[in-house]
């Protein structure tokens, strides 16, 4: 093991507010100057905390018999003496300290994103967007063409975009420093178009296989796309406190989808399904074999034991008919 | 606007208690028609009844009808929909009768006629003077144009006398009904119907919303086949009243679909495409276009509506018995092919799923079908709702498109209400079957 460590304070917000080297074997940590490392919290004693080494090298912390005591950084038990040698961190009073062997490995340099990359690519994907609702509406359009239709969805998406970006960014420049708009607005816009082709990629599956459900419940994924679009923000404003935030957002998600879900059974335990064929696309999209006359009704006949169920489930009011 | 010279009959009933006091019209110069009015109703008078029907928490009535004493043992003739109320539901709900010089009570319900819309009840008196039935009538051969008298409370006003016309059966109506020239309203369900004589033609039953002066009546000949099972017959027990109109429904559908298939179908031309049509006198149609709408559609449809204008009343929430069956053809103008399935999915989503209780929550089963070698390949979507209260009836409703051609379809559909799954079926299977490209 060296000879050398560093000793950093770190800020309210976990970033580094100073770093101190240290040449000598042993380090004193605490609120009066003649301390190595000098902390300014009321909490801390004049002098809290020495560092020194173990036998084996490793870096250990020991209290000097202060009143507030030493913990871990994410202790709660408050520890007489603290091996560093696995987790550098500490807290002493209000203060979180770290102190690292200079022998101790760091990661590798992380690539830099090429300047302007994310604009770029926000751009480009921004216009890709704009192109598929139009491509979309187009294909969709049976009324007359009116410039209404176009520009009042384009119009809406901009504005909707503008403020979920700048709010993602409001947050990233206040916990992170760097409001990273680019990056905001190339996840947004990506999660848009992952939407409008899951609505499109969802109604055409649930034609091409006569299946009802998938568009019924097509609003659960665009929930989980929601979902991993909040963590992309997330992972783009800073990586500390990840599992727990994300946590966070997939639990409301997954009660946004949960109560949404709610609503629909409910309304469709009361009045069921609608009779109408669905979203239609071309005749040549059909990926279901045809089935004959006699497959159809047989496959019908499971709707009658259905409303037949519903039927005994929840008698109808009044006389007491199904008695005897 | 599409026209429509019949709207549904709408059944005659009434809670309205109107507020305003009736006074007697002056008695005009005396007219030889006239005079035979006072004295029709000098005869009816003391042999009508109001058929009342009370909430028996609050013991208040809750719908009133009318009706007449056909024998001295106290039956009493009225409509079936003037004591639905207490025959689905006999413990919210009980019967009373208030005759004209202000006597009341309690009335037996003995038998129903749903099909008919007809109920025989029991007053608890003896010895009262009663209608007999007009033998012409029951023979089926008054003359068309003769003056009848209809007779009963109508909007709770006071016991009526309203002069008509007798116009004969009503044309293309499976249930056989007596067109009736003259005002009936919500109240007088029930009541009779008398010649200049006194005697029973028919019994006041509904009249045509958005006509004038359109009354119907059932025929004589319906009311007295019931009294007759009424005396013949044990009286109906009130809990099972519901069963009864649950069997009567399950055989007016076996009867109407059997006379459905009797009277043949043909293949009729929907654009150039083929589809069923009943020959049946009672199924009307009506054809509509959007050729004329301006601007110019970019979906050219051209619309076939065939309807059974036969209806039953049930309960207030539920009338039943009908059967649709709707072609439109439709072609894209100027649209492409997703496009025009847009349209087409617009298209199909028209029918409105009805809410309420007595229906079960609607399922249905998408799927494609060919249903023969050469017949064009169908998006087809098949739709159930069963009646909570009676058992083996459904609502059914089978929608059906063409696929064989990107921009021009046929979209058909049939809805079955108040039907059995095997004739819903049955039915159903015909309707697909008959689906061709026919040019």
């Amino acid at each position: 093991m060296g000879t050398v460590m560093w000793v950093e304070v770190l800020g309210r917000d976990g970033e580094v507010v100073a770093r101190a080297r240290i040449d000598t074997p042993e380090a004193r940590i605490g609120r009066a100057f003649d301390n190595d490392v000098v902390v300014n919290d009321p909490h801390v004693a004049p002098h809290h905390l020495r560092i020194l080494r173990a036998e084996d090298g490793a870096l250990v912390a020991e209290d000097l018999g202060t009143h507030n005591g030493l913990y871990a950084e994410h202790g709660a038990e408050r520890v007489g003496r603290l091996g560093l040698g696995r987790d550098p961190g500490l807290r002493i009073g209000r203060t979180t300290l770290r102190v690292h062997d200079a022998l101790q490995p760091v990661a590798p340099e992380k690539p830099l994103t090429p300047p302007r990359a994310h604009a770029r690519w926000g751009a480009g994907l921004a216009a890709a967007l704009f192109l598929l609702i139009l491509l979309v509406n187009w294909l969709e359009l049976t009324a007359e063409p009116s410039a209404n239709l176009v520009v009042l969805p384009l119009l809406g998406l901009t504005t909707v975009l503008a403020l979920w970006t700048g709010g993602w960014s409001l947050a990233s420049r206040i916990l992170f420093g760097q409001a990273q708009f680019a990056l905001h607005l190339r996840i947004a816009v990506t999660a848009c178009i992952a939407l409008v082709l899951w609505d499109q990629v969802s109604e055409t599956l649930s034609f091409a296989l006569a299946w009802r459900a998938l568009v019924e419940y097509g609003g659960l994924g665009a929930w989980a796309i929601l979902g991993t679009t909040c963590y992309a923000h997330l992972r783009a404003i800073g990586p500390r406190h990840m599992n727990a935030v994300a946590g966070i957002v997939m639990a409301l998600i997954g009660t946004g989808a949960a109560m949404q879900h709610m609503g629909r059974w409910e309304s469709r335990t009361q009045v069921g399904d609608r009779a109408a064929l669905g979203e239609l696309r071309p005749p040549a999209l059909r990926a279901r074999p045809l089935a004959s006359a006699d497959e159809f009704f047989g496959n019908a006949a499971d709707t009658r034991a259905r409303v037949d169920r519903a039927r005994l489930e929840d008698p109808a009011p009044g006389g007491a008919v199904e008695a005897e | 606007m599409r026209f429509l010279p019949f709207l549904a009959a709408a059944i005659v009933w009434s809670t309205a208690a109107a507020q305003q006091t009736a006074t007697p019209p002056a008695p005009s110069a005396a007219q030889p028609l006239s005079t035979a009015a006072e004295r029709v109703y000098d005869h009816a008078r003391p042999r009508i009844v109001q058929v009342r029907t009370l909430l028996v928490a609050a013991s208040r009535q809750s719908s009133i009808g009318s009706g007449f004493v056909v024998s001295a043992d106290g039956l009493v003739i009225t409509n079936y929909h003037v004591v639905s109320r207490f025959a689905l539901d006999p413990k919210t709900y009980r019967l009373e009768y208030l005759a004209p010089d202000g006597t009341k009570g309690s009335l037996e319900l003995l038998a129903i006629d749903v099909a008919h819309d007809l109920a025989v009840v029991k007053v608890e008196r003896g010895g009262l003077p009663y209608f007999t039935f007009d033998t012409r009538a029951l023979a089926g051969t008054l003359p068309k144009g003769e003056r009848i008298y209809a007779m009963g409370n109508p909007l709770d006003l006071g016991f009526t006398i309203v002069e008509g016309t007798y116009n004969g059966l009503v044309d293309k109506s499976y249930d056989e009904r007596i067109h009736f020239s003259g005002s009936i309203n919500a109240g007088m369900s029930g009541g009779p119907v008398a010649a200049s004589d006194g005697r029973v033609v028919g019994v006041n039953v509904a009249k045509a919303v958005g006509g004038e002066q359109v009354g119907f009546l059932v025929p004589a000949r319906y009311a007295a086949q019931l009294l007759e099972r009424a005396r013949k017959g044990p009286p109906l027990a009130a809990d099972k009243a519901r069963e009864e109109v649950g069997r009567q429904l399950d055989a007016w559908q076996a009867a109407f679909y059997d006379a459905l298939k009797a009277s043949g179908f043909r293949t009729a031309a929907v654009g150039p495409y083929l589809g069923l049509e009943s020959t049946a006198p009672w199924i009307t149609c009506w054809a509509s276009t959007n050729a004329d709408a301006i601007p110019r559609p970019r979906t050219a449809a051209s619309t076939t509506r065939c309807s059974s204008t036969a209806g039953i009343f049930v309960s207030d929430s539920i009338l039943t018995g009908r059967l649709d069956i709707n072609y439109s053809y439709l072609k894209a103008v100027d649209l492409n092919a997703f496009q025009f399935a847009k349209e087409l999915s617009q298209r199909s989503r028209s029918g409105e799923n009805r809410r309420g209780r007595r229906m079960t929550a609607q399922e249905c089963r998408d799927d494609f079908v060919a249903v023969g070698a050469a017949a064009p390949a169908l998006r087809a979507t098949w739709c159930m709702r069963a009646y909570r209260e009676f058992e083996g009836l459904y609502d059914v409703t089978l929608l059906a498109l063409t696929q064989d051609r990107d921009r021009e379809a046929l979209l058909a559909s049939i809805t079955m209400q108040g039907i059995s799954h095997a004739n819903a079926v049955a039915l159903g299977r015909r309707f697909l079957e008959a689906i061709e490209w026919g040019r």
